[in-house]
């Protein structure tokens, strides 16, 4: 958790916002809130945040910056207030790959604006669930209905509300990154003008690079783009599939402000990864899955103060119990395939 | 983001003119492949112009044939079916499967363009050969040659369908399509021409590379057309139906 990125966590897992119309802006990190200066804001979304001097912090006591639950529901847009909560709700899923149960009757349920991470030990069945949600794999059983339309029933105005980042992404080597964007961009519904795409390919750094082809780009380049592509029709759900592995630490921080930009306005993110560190810093609720089971669904500071006494976790940790000391605690230590 | 998305999926037509202009420019790159496939039968209609060859194949409308076969043969086995393993090994599918777009599209698409590729082969091919043997063809035959060569290159990429529908490595899909068409051309260019005796000269005339000859050897010249030939039709229609059945029924869209 980084105090640059303007967020922090509360006791209930939900952070602050910066509002970029003011100066100012209030962090919570437990029960102390501390005040910061807005000093830069970049063209991604991200903030660079100053600590306030106590008459920055005494001039402007805006209760509206302080993170809540509630604040962070009320700060979306008024159309969105009228709407259901549940953006994602999957009930009983299961997966097979012949005899081999990859999803074992998973059910979850994903809230308008919430950031949901879905951990697990390689092989846990993630992908397999997503590959679920996402249309791609059929299920055995269960349902997944994405903002109340069934993936199964309906696939393609199911798919319309869903953008999906896959754990490899690969696009046609011949086309340029232009016509990659033109591609998808289509295949959602929207024709977009040369100049409305060199407008968005400057807008996530790469407008040098409309005339490449994809595999050119350097990996944290090949991530803004597809993640770019995700979400190019405005989907109300966000689906992740480990999307920063193999990026270093720079791209990983500004793909982390992407979507923490995105939740502000109002999407639903469900990914999977591996880092445990992120996961507890940027999700408000994670679900633990092993062997195609979901094992538990907290927000990671439930999850760790739940567990913190489990012998398990305690013959893991050293030191104060993290997220990472708890899935290791319930899903064991062994290295899997 | 936004939460007032419609309920209804994005315009079909709109997602079709995108998969067809993004896999035109694929097309358009892989220029290439086109070239060499109608190289291939061009070389093949210069080696043959001698009365004797032409002689063996039975005619110069059937070494017509038999080179624009080669040629739609070579660009949907090896073009279309190792193109289409390739993407599916990459995960070019699955990106393009979680958009809204039905899978029928992605795939219309890209036989629309191979479609495209055996046109060009053999109206190419038909005025090379033709200006080459000498005949002469009226307005209504082109129109013919392009119907068989509808009709053929289908036969051909259902057959490329069905390679790539049963064989999911990208590698051995390659092996497989190069063993495949050396064996046609081979079973054909000998059987036609004798060099392996009546029986294999019957089995050629009926494997899809001898139907292709005599379909276009058939509109190429009318007044001969006969049972043999009607026959070759039907067949034709037969070979397109079981290969795309196998294709469709075990294509799958992971290579995982």
């Amino acid at each position: 958790m980084t105090e640059d990125m303007a967020r922090s966590s509360d006791t209930t897992g939900n952070r602050a916002r910066a509002n970029p119309m003011k100066d100012t802006v209030q962090v919570v990190r437990g029960e102390q809130a501390s005040t910061y200066v807005i000093a830069e804001e970049h063209d991604d979304g991200s903030l660079l945040l100053m600590p306030a001097t106590s008459d920055q912090a005494i001039a402007e006591p805006n209760p509206e910056h302080r993170a809540s639950a509630v604040a962070d529901r009320q700060e979306l847009s008024e159309g969105q207030q009228h709407e259901p909560s549940t953006i994602l709700e999957v009930s009983g899923l299961s997966v097979s790959y012949g005899a081999k149960k990859a999803v074992d009757d998973v059910s979850l349920q994903i809230s308008r604006g919430e950031i949901f991470g879905l951990l697990g030990p390689n092989g846990a069945g993630k992908t397999s669930t997503l590959s679920a949600i996402e249309g791609l794999v059929k299920p055995n059983s269960g349902t997944v209905l994405v903002d109340g339309i069934d993936i199964r029933s309906h696939p393609s105005q199911a798919k319309a509300k869903m953008g999906v980042q896959l754990q490899a992404t690969s696009f046609q080597s011949q086309l340029t990154i232009k016509q990659i964007v033109r591609l998808y961009a289509g295949l959602y519904g929207m024709k977009l003008s040369d100049p409305e795409i060199s407008d968005s390919l400057k807008a996530i750094g790469l407008e040098g690079e409309a005339t490449k082809p994809f595999k050119q780009l350097s990996g944290g380049q090949q991530q803004r783009l597809s993640l770019y592509i995700a979400v190019v029709h405005e989907p109300v759900l966000l689906l992740l599939d480990e999307p920063t592995a193999g990026l270093d630490p720079q791209s990983r921080r500004q793909l982390w402000t992407r979507i923490e930009h995105l939740r502000q306005q109002g999407g639903s993110i469900l990914l999977t990864t591996h880092s445990m560190e992120e996961a507890q810093a940027v999700c408000d609720r994670v679900a633990i899955i092993d062997n195609g089971t979901v094992l538990t669904t907290e927000t990671p500071q439930d999850l760790i103060q739940k567990h913190k006494h489990d012998p398990r976790v305690r013959e893991v940790a050293h030191g104060e119990v993290t997220l990472e000391d708890v899935f290791i605690g319930l899903t064991g230590s062994e290295i899997r395939e | 983001m936004s939460s007032s998305q419609p309920t209804v999926r994005p315009p079909l037509r709109l997602a079709l003119t995108s998969l067809l202009r993004a896999d035109f420019v694929v097309f358009l790159k892989n220029r290439r492949t086109l070239i060499v496939s109608i190289l291939l039968p061009i070389f093949l209609l210069v080696t043959t112009n001698s009365s004797k060859a032409v002689q063996h194949f039975g005619g110069a409308l059937f070494v017509i044939g038999l080179a624009i076969a080669y040629g739609m043969a070579a660009t949907s086995i090896m073009g279309y079916a190792l193109t289409v393993a390739r993407d599916r090994e990459k995960g070019v599918f699955q990106r393009l499967r979680v958009t809204p777009t039905p899978t029928w599209t992605i795939m219309t698409s890209r036989l629309g363009m191979q479609v495209i590729a055996n046109l060009i082969i053999a109206l190419v091919v038909v005025i090379f050969g033709t200006t080459l043997h000498h005949i002469s063809l009226s307005a209504g035959q082109y129109g013919l040659v392009l119907l068989v060569s509808i009709l053929g290159g289908a036969m051909f990429l259902s057959i490329g369908q069905a390679l790539v529908g049963l064989v999911k490595s990208a590698d051995t899909v390659n092996a497989a399509g190069r063993l495949l068409l050396i064996a046609l051309i081979l079973l054909a260019s000998l059987g036609q021409s004798g060099a392996l005796g009546s029986a294999w000269e019957s089995i050629s005339t009926w494997t899809p590379v001898g139907i292709v000859m005599s379909l276009f050897a058939g509109v190429l010249n009318l007044s001969a057309w006969n049972h043999t030939d009607t026959l070759s039709l039907a067949v034709c229609v037969a070979y397109i139906i079981v290969f795309a059945g196998i294709g469709i029924r075990w294509f799958q869209w992971d290579a995982r």
